[in-house]
Parts: structure tokens; sequence; C-alpha cells
């Protein structure tokens, strides 16, 4: 290997005339991480200086984001130092959040904007300081966000006041940019792949832009697959491979040619070809349609051949493996499949490893699977089947009864695979298999899955390391979700695969959205407008049964009732704007009126301090919930049996009365208007002001994407805490209303506003899935829920019908909404 | 290797070992303390602890599915079909096969409506079971309206409440169909399946489990158990009245849960449910004797349910984390050990 003696004579040549021009803003030196034997990073050194545009490139794999995530602070290295300026910073203090006081702000690739806000909202999370809750904060924020954007993307025409999951991908991608750009005090941005949704104008825009900017003083780190745009905006170049620096210079000493060479040239040859014993009579898949256009040709996978599949990462290598996978599930003509498939996935936590099981419990799974549900297991048979297979993957089988997540990465691999070839189907996938697995491990797989081949079975190999191509008998390299090229034989090597993958594809099928169905479209909108075509049907409805009802006094006998259903619907949607749901919340809210009608009249001290009791309890139910992150639904079940049983204890048969200012507050009238109307209107308002306040947006964002909201620096326990107080005190409020109303209070008064506020806050337009708060719906949602009884009742319906109708409503709602569900936006 | 250890180890692998020690302490306590516990009002308590047990065990089904999983329907289906078999039977021995019938219809008929709305549609299981109970709960006032009578056939009624050699009927029910659930769980396909499918449903899927069928037959064994369960349980309090299955909702979570099933799914425990049943049904008799007042019931239940979550939510989360670094070298000693 006389590549690093090479590497470093660069990079001392390099280093020389570049270090005394600018000021250094961040230095990594000798930086190397390992995940187990795996060195993902290898004695790096990386010195950033202020107006530095430092092109980072690398092949999959090469140690790019392991390294980024290091200097951002979300990652701990296992040797090696960084320093600012002059002062060395031990790594045991340094966080995401002192990376981020250092003036470092990352663009990520996967976007970490919350898609419920709007663009200025956004702006907001980022940089919370200087929005003290007073009126026209927005303001500020929407005057930053489109100052940021212009100076950035001039002309880009995005609304400030747009919700951001409305913009397409690219629009994202500018707003995150522009806010990293317009952080006060920052230093040093990293973009990473940050025009791989931009067109070219965008992109030029924002090459021009970090030119400006790095001639005052700011640093660049810019990753790209993009090597033109490397060689256009940077100033010094560094390559990894490896994990190692294959070479670091001045972008003048380097061509496109150049780094395609040294990101893959030579490798440690992983398998040499052995004849294929493919058959051309024996298709399993058969590939066509759009798929396969560029090549003007069907591709067949035979049997006894291993197909890589290569390309950048997200280019359709994984879209086509479960594509195959689930091809008898919907005949979508791009893919056929002839006989059964099995999947070995890469990302073993998340699609893998059955973690409560042992070894050999992950491995036997696959051949069940395939059996009938009532057949019987037995330990020894599995146990025979499964040592066939581990015997061939050379794994222990006296590890069989380990836990299976005891086991190595590559070990737990190989677990995988073997649960694959018990399946003993005639195609296996393979999905990324050798991330993260280290290299004695990799050289078994790669003989593994030659002996599979052999023995007349077809291999789909999906993986993000180029050299392991090498390896398959034919290539497929996508690029922009097709098929762009096809290697075999001697053709396949790395420098072919790379120059393959950067060629951009003739059409984007990008641009070709999908549109939606006008059906759905109207579906959707139907849904919207139910809370409110319910309620003008209902109110219509029992008008014309009785004209009565349309006067001052007929009204606010008929709505008054509803008011306390408002208060828990306010309650229940900031729950289920956090994706919760409480089911204790009713039975809360009648705690709350036994206490009103009980302590609070008796002994007014005493009262209070019990309402101020209760509500810490709620509000603490809601910061354990969070801190121990355990199942919301089950706690608050838990906790409902808790609120009643206290009621029960405080007054065991309804009675009670309602202190003389409580009745006050809700028997006012003005005259002219319905008092209820009134107060329903100000509960609708307090949440759309709580909902327009920092807090608010806060909330809101945490409902949407809880993992930007952490990296932006915000605490996820204290904001639960806060978002149950706010539920407890509309909740509580309701149960003050029940009193006063009532004038005496009954502990299971609230028990049937528990669903029926979950169903007016679905009706309103919350998703379940949380982020969303819409005061307005929830509220005629729930007012026309409270009037289905009186419904009924002018309907001559019995009563008994109330509940039934309000399941069944609910179930519609949720119906109608799963057929129309707008799945981009929920992703 | 001292025995400590090896109980902890074994313990971990048999959490029902946690509820059965509860029961006994409990009851050695009470008996010392009382006086009044003997094995006879030992027996009393398990026959209301095999109500319990059986719609627990249906619940456990949907639990193990995962996702946060929970059949809310359970109560108002043990509500219906007692009225149901009171419709159905009008208290002649001749009926008790279509009032049979009808419970298992019932049951089918709710199970399948719930796989629906969860499998088919999507949404949130405890949404559509909670939809589901008010549908149901109208169906019992309708059919409250139509019963002439309370009349119980006979037969039901030794069935439900008779003892043989001084062991309740329903105790050997329950114990029979916890024996079957535990072999089901162990020794058959469907068993290994639903466990799979509780712990990683991506990875359930891609290792080809059909994984709609198995959470669908999870709702529809939980909804088939709590009808059957209202149909003894209406014989052996003699009728049916509305809200009857109320005390169960939450108590067949808390025995599920307190039997050491993993309320985030993928392992199931039979027995611990049926233990974790006693001894819920033990500590409410206690506090009826004591004389604690219903509302003091209620919140220990409701404290015992949140308390025992905390701590299992912190288990699941320790053992869940991912051992990334170095995970060949933990490996070692483990099979050092077993050598």
């Amino acid at each position: 290997m006389s590549q690093p003696v090479v590497a470093d004579q660069d990079r001392a040549a390099a280093k020389a005339p570049a270090a005394p021009v600018r000021q250094s803003v961040v230095s990594l030196t000798g930086i190397t991480k390992s995940f187990g034997p795996t060195l993902a990073n290898a004695g790096i050194d990386l010195c950033v200086g202020a107006g530095n545009v430092i092109g980072l490139v690398g092949g999959n794999g090469a140690g790019k984001s392991t390294l980024m995530r290091i200097l951002c602070g979300a990652m701990w290295p296992t040797l090696g130092s960084i320093s600012f300026a002059d002062d060395d910073v031990n790594f045991a203090d340094y966080g995401t959040g002192e990376a981020q006081r250092r003036g470092i702000r990352m663009v990520h690739q996967e976007l970490s904007l919350c898609a419920n806000l709007s663009v200025a909202e956004n702006f907001f999370l980022e940089t919370p300081g200087d929005a003290a809750s007073r009126p026209g904060w927005r303001a500020l924020y929407r005057a930053r966000a489109r100052a940021a954007l212009d100076a950035v993307f001039p002309g880009n025409g995005i609304d400030a006041n747009a919700e951001v999951g409305h913009l397409s991908i690219a629009e994202r991608q500018m707003v995150e940019i522009a806010r990293a750009a317009a952080t006060p005090g920052v230093r040093l941005i990293v973009l990473d792949e940050p025009t791989s949704s931009l067109d070219l104008d965008r992109s030029k825009q924002l090459r021009a832009f970090i030119r400006e900017r790095a001639k005052a003083g700011l640093a660049f780190i810019f990753i790209s697959h993009k090597l033109q745009e490397i060689i256009d905006i940077a100033t010094e170049i560094v390559v990894l491979r490896n994990g190692r620096t294959a070479w670091q210079g001045q972008v003048a000493d380097a061509s496109i040619g150049r780094l395609v060479q040294l990101m893959g040239g030579d490798a440690n040859p992983v398998h040499q070809h052995a004849v294929s014993a493919a058959s051309a009579q024996d298709v399993l898949v058969r590939l066509s349609g759009p798929l396969t256009s560029e090549l003007g040709r069907d591709i067949e996978i035979v049997r006894g051949e291993i197909v890589g599949l290569a390309g950048l990462e997200g280019s359709g290598q994984k879209e086509l493996l479960h594509g195959i996978f689930g091809a008898d599930a919907k005949q979508n003509g791009a893919v056929t499949r002839h006989a059964q498939a099995g999947f070995v996935a890469g990302d073993r936590q998340k699609e893998g490893v059955f973690p409560l099981w042992s070894v050999l419990g992950n491995i036997s799974i696959g051949a069940l699977a395939r059996r009938p549900a009532l057949g019987l297991v037995s330990d020894r048979a599995n146990r025979e089947m499964a040592a066939g297979a581990a015997s061939k993957l050379r794994l222990d089988d006296s590890r069989f009864q380990s836990n299976i997540t005891e086991l190595s990465g590559g070990n737990q691999q190989k677990a995988l695979v073997a649960r694959a070839l018990v399946a003993d189907t005639p195609i296996i996938l393979l999905d990324d298999p050798t991330r993260g697995v280290d290299i004695a491990t990799k050289q078994d797989f790669y003989r593994l899955c030659n002996e599979i081949a052999r023995s007349g079975r077809a291999l789909v190999w999906h993986t993000t390391e180029d050299a392991e191509l090498l390896a398959c008998d034919r290539v497929l390299v996508f690029a922009g979700g097709r098929i762009v090229r096809e290697l075999t034989g001697d053709a396949i090597t790395e420098s072919a695969v790379v120059g393959a993958s950067f060629a951009q594809p003739a059409d984007r099928i990008a641009s070709a959205r999908h549109k939606d169905a006008p059906a759905t479209r109207l579906g959707r909108r139907l849904v919207d407008a139910a809370p409110f075509i319910g309620l003008a049907t209902v109110l219509a409805v029992m008008i014309s049964a009785n004209p009565a009802v349309a006067s001052i006094f007929g009204l606010d006998l008929l709505l008054m009732p509803a008011l306390s259903l408002v208060l828990v619907t306010a309650a229940q949607m900031f729950i289920v704007g956090g994706s919760e749901i409480d089911l204790g919340v009713g039975a809360f809210a009648g705690l709350v009126s036994v206490l009103g009608a009980t302590l609070l009249y008796d002994q007014p001290w005493l009262g209070a301090l019990a309402l101020v009791a209760a509500l810490a309890a709620y509000a603490g139910l809601g910061g354990v919930i969070q801190a121990r992150k355990i199942p919301a639904i089950v706690v608050t079940l838990g906790a409902s049996f808790i609120w009643v049983g206290l009621g029960y204890a405080l007054q065991p048969t309804p009675g009670g009365a309602s202190p003389e200012w409580l009745t006050a507050l809700f028997g006012w009238s003005l005259g002219f208007m319905p008092t209820s109307i009134i107060l329903i209107a100000a509960v609708a308002l307090i949440v759309f002001v709580i909902d327009r306040l920092p807090l608010g947006v806060v909330l809101r964002g945490f409902g949407n994407n809880p993992t930007a909201m952490i990296r932006s620096g915000w605490s996820p326990t204290r904001h639960a805490l806060v978002r149950y107080l706010i539920a407890g005190l509309f909740a509580g409020a309701a149960g003050l209303s029940l009193t006063a109303i009532n004038t005496a209070s009954d502990i299971n008064s609230g028990n049937s506003f528990t669903l029926l506020s979950v169903a007016a806050v679905v009706m309103g337009g919350c998703s379940l899935l949380g982020g969303i708060i819409s005061p307005v719906g929830a509220v005629a949602g729930a007012v026309t829920l409270s009037l289905i009884g009186a419904l009924l009742g002018t309907l001559n319906v019995s009563s008994d019908f109330n509940a039934a109708t309000q399941g069944l409503i609910l179930i519609a709602l949720l119906t109608l909404r799963s057929l129309t569900a707008d799945r981009r936006s929920e992703q | 290797m001292n025995a400590l250890t090896v109980f902890s180890l074994w313990s971990q692998r048999n959490r029902w070992i946690w509820a059965a020690i509860g029961v006994l302490l409990v009851w050695l306590v009470l008996s010392i303390v009382t006086n009044r516990f003997s094995l006879s009002s030992l027996s009393g308590i398990v026959l209301s602890a095999s109500f319990l047990t059986i719609v627990g065990i249906g619940q456990m089904f949907v639990v193990t599915t995962g996702r946060g999983n929970i059949d809310l329907s359970v109560a108002s289906v043990i509500t219906l079909s007692a009225f149901v078999a009171l419709l159905t039977i009008k208290g002649q021995d001749a009926n008790l096969a279509i009032g049979v019938a009808a419970a298992v219809l019932l049951g089918l008929a709710v199970g399948a409506l719930n796989s629906l709305l969860v499998v088919g549609l999507g949404i949130p299981a405890i949404i559509a079971t909670l939809a589901t109970g008010y549908v149901l709960a109208t169906a019992t006032l309708l059919s409250n309206r139509a019963i002439s009578g309370f009349a119980v056939s006979p037969a039901l009624k030794y069935l439900a409440s008779g003892r043989i050699l001084g062991v309740p009927i329903m105790a050997v029910i329950a114990i029979l169909g916890v024996a079957a659930t535990s072999f089901a769980l162990r020794y058959t396909v469907f068993g290994q399946l639903l466990s799979a499918v509780g712990q990683n449903r991506t990875a359930a899927r891609l290792a080809a489990i059909r994984t709609g069928p198995v959470i669908a037959s999870a709702f529809i064994i939980s909804s088939v158990l709590a009808s059957l369960n209202g149909l003894l349980l209406g014989a052996y309090i003699g009728g049916a009245f509305l809200e009857m299955g109320q005390p169960y909702l939450l108590q067949s979570i808390a025995a599920v849960v307190l039997g050491g099933t993993l309320i985030f799914g993928g392992s199931a425990t039979a027995v611990g449910t049926l233990f974790a049943s006693i001894l819920l049904i033990l500590i409410v008799t206690t506090m009826q004797i004591i004389g604690l007042p219903p509302g003091a019931q209620d919140i220990v239940q409701g404290i015992v349910v949140i308390f025992v979550l905390a701590l299992a939510g912190r288990q699941a989360m320790t053992r869940r984390a991912p051992v990334e670094p170095a995970g060949g070298d933990v490996a070692v000693p483990a099979g050092d050990r077993q050598s």
C-alpha cells in the first residue's frame, strides 16, 4: 500500500501555503472513529480557515457523514482532538449545543424543518432569542426569513408565511440553507448535498452566495457528488476513501477525472469472477417499463447469478429491492417475479432483528413465516435446520441461545442471511448487508454469496460500497430512479460504476410529481369542511323543526351545555397536537367539577389549593410520560381511575353547590347575543392566541418533528410538562363550567367527554400524528357533537342512539380521512 | 455463579414469577394479619380472578401485536354479550347452544370490525376500538330495553359459579385457557409470528410474514374471549346491568402489564396474566375488607398501573438501547458462560 505515503506528501504540500493566509476557524486533528472493528474515520486531519470553502468528496461509506457528525458535536470520536482558533476543546465538553454556540451550523441532507410550521416560524425555532412574546414577533422573523432567502436565492418567490409542508423539496432545501446562513454569529456552514434537489440556476445562485460570503470570512464545507460544482466553488478539496484522507489539496491541482480516480481507483480485490453458472432459460425476475427505458430493453435476472445494484444513494436501488419483494402483492408492471423471494436487511436494528429473541429464534422465523399458522414448532427441528445454514456461514452454533443483540453487527448479519437460507427461496434480496460489518466477516460474506449463487439461486444485491460490486456477475447502475447502465463481467470496475452513477440521467423524474386525483382532493375538502357542514346541518334541522331554537334564549339553552365539551376539546387538542391522546381528560374535568362544588364552596382557600394540586398532578403526568417514554394512552387511562376515585372519595353521590361567583362567571348576559356563543368564541380565541405565541409554535414543532426540535436545542420534557399544564387548565375550566352550569357536581359528568373530545379534535382537522392545532374547526366539531343528543330528540329518535351516532361519526371521519390521506405531507 | 444471579437470569426470561410472588406475599401477610384468609377465601378470589383472566388473555394478544395497540372495546363487548345471552337463552338450558353461538358470533363480528378499522384502514387501535365501544353501547341500551327477565340457564349458572371438590369450575376453565394459550404462544407457528410482528413489524414483513392477518386474529381473539366472558359473567351475577363490563377495561390492561407482558409488544406470558389477575383481585378484595371506599379502590388501581408502567418503561429502554460498540467482544464471555 503506497497510497498513504502519497497522500501525506500531498497533504504536506497543500498545507504549507494555505496555513498562514487566514485565521483558523476550527481544526480537527487525528480523528479516528471506530464502530466495533470497523474504522469509519482513521486519523483524519481537517483544518478550516476563515473564508475557506472546502469541498469534501468521497464514495459511499467513505466516512464523510461520520466526520461531519463529529465536527457538529453529534458524535464523539474514538481518538483525536478539536480546537477553535487557538482554543483546545475537550470532546467530553463538546456537543451539538456547544458547536452551535461556536458558530457551526449544518444543513442536513435529510432536512430538519418542521413541515407543519411556516417558513418564518422555522426561522424562529433556530434563533428564538429575539421573540419576546410581544405582538408582532412573527413580523420580525418574516422579515428576517425574507431577507435571508433573498440574500441567497434572489427571486425565489417563497412566501415566508407558507407552511413548509406545502413547499417543494427544492424550496425546503432553500429555506434550510438560508436559515443556516442567516444565523447570527455563524462562522462555518456545513452543506451536505445542498444542490441535490436544486436546479442549475438555484445551484449557481447558491455558489455565488458562498463565494461572496467566503470573501467576508465565513467558512464553508461543501459536500457534493456533483464534482463539477466542487471544482467550481471550492478553494480546497478533501477526498476521503475508506475512512482515510486519500488526497487533500488546492482546487487548482484537481480535476474531475483525478477526483473520480482518487475516490475509487484500485481497491482490495473483493472477488475473482467465477464462471457464471447462469442459465438463460430460468428467468426469476423481469424488469421492464420506465425503469429500464434508458437501456431500451428488458432486464432478466436468472438462476445462479449475482446482480448488483449501484449508483448514488437514493437513486432507486432500494425501491427496486422492495419492488421485487412485494411484486406479487401489487402488479405494477415494471417488475415481474416468478419465484419466492427472501429479504436480508442491512438496517439490522430497524428492519432486521427481533430484539427479544435468541439467535436461533431469529434464524428459524425465516422458515416458520412460510408455514401454516397452526403448525407446531419444534426446537430440535429448528436447531437442525438452522445448524445447516449456520455452518455454511461459519456462525458458531453454540451461540444459538444467546440473545441476538449480544452479537456483533457482523454476526447479526450472518444470522439474517441464515434466516433467508432456511426460508429456502430461489431469490435472495440483499439490502446493503455489509453496512458496519468488519472486514473478516465481509470476506466470509462474499465467499458465501458466491456459493449461494452457484447453488442455483439468484442474488440481487444493493450495496453502498462500490468496491463490493466486484463480487457481482452483473451490475445495474441507477441514476434518478432508473437503470442507466448495465455492466457485466470484466467491465465491472469501480471507476466504471462511479462514472456511470455520476452521469446525469437524460430526464429527471423528480419533476414529474404525482398529482392528486380530483376525487381525492374533493374528498379531502369535504373532510376539512365536515365540522362546519355538520354544524350548519344540525342547526338547520333543529330550527326548521322548532323555530323557537333560533331565538337568543333558545340558542343559549341549546349551546350552554356545549361549552364544557368545547373546553375539554381544547384540552385534548393540545395533547393530540403532541401526537398523544388523553383518555383521562373527561374524568379530570369531572374531578375538578367535584372539587368546585365541594371544597371550593365550603372552604375556598383549601379548594383553590386542591385545584392547584390537581393541576400540578395532571401536568406531572405529562412529564412522566415523556421522561419514561411510556404510552400516554395507558397512563392516562390509569390516571382516569385516579381522578374518578378521588371524586368518589370526596363526593360519593352527585350533589354539592356552585360558589356564587362561579355561577355568575357563566351566568351573565349581554342581552343581544347568547352568552354561550360569546363564551365558546372566547375559548376558540384563547386557543388561537396560545397557538400563535412562540410557545404554541414550539409545541406544534414538537408534535411534528421532535428530532429537529432537539437538534435546534429545545427540551422535550419541559415542553411535555407545559403542554399538559395548558391542557389541564382547559380541562379544569371545563370542570368548573360543569359545576356552574349544573349548580352541582357529579364525578361521572365528564366521562362522556373523553371520546367526544377526541372525535371533535379529529373532526376539526387535527391529525392524530400531531402537530396541528385548529381551534375553529375543533370547536365547531365539539358543538356539533354535543348537539347530536338534542338533534335526535328533535327527530324523535331514542337517545339510546346517541352514543352509536357519535361513534359512527368518528369512524366515518377517520375512514374518509385515511382514504384521502395526503401521504406526502405526513411523512 | 451464586443462586441469586441464577434466579435473576431466570426471572428475566420468566417475568410471571413477580406476579406470583406478589400473590404469595399479599396472601401470606393478609392471613397472618387478619386471620380471616384461608384456602377457601383464596378460592373465592380465584373465582373472581378467573373472569378477569379470560378478558386479560384476550387483551394480552392485542397488546402483543405492538405499537401501543390496546383493545378498549372489551368492556362494551362484555356488557353487550351478557345482555345478548339473556335475550337468546331466556333461562332455558335448551337454548344454551344458541346462546353460546350468539356470543361467539358477537365476538367474531366485533373483532372483525376492529380488525377492519385497524388493519384495513390504518386507524390507531385505541381510537378504533373506542369508537366501536360507543356503537356497542347503543346496542347494549337497546337490548336492555328488549329483555323480559333476568332468568339464567341453570347449566350456565353451574358452570360460572359451581365448584368441583371445592375448586371453582371457572378456575379450571381459566387455567385450561391459560395452558392452551401458553402452548399456542410457545409451540405454534402463530405464537412465533405474533411475537415477531410485535417486536419489529418491518422486520416481520421483510421476513415474509403476512402481518395483517396476524394482527387481525389478535383482535378477533380478544373480542371472542371478552364475549364468552360476558356470557359467563352474566350467569355468575344472575343477569346483566349497564356498565357491568367497565371495571374490566383498566383491570385487563393492568393484568397484562403486571403479569410481565411487554406493553410495547412482542412478548406475552399467559401465566403472568393469570397471577396478575389474582393479585389485582386480591388487592381489590383486601381494600373491600379493610373498608376503603370504592373511590380509594379506583385510586389504588390507577396508581398500580402507572407505577408498573413507569418501571417497565425503563426496563424496556435499557434493554433496547443499542449495543453498538464492541458488540463482538461482549458476545465472547456470553459464549464462555454457556460452555
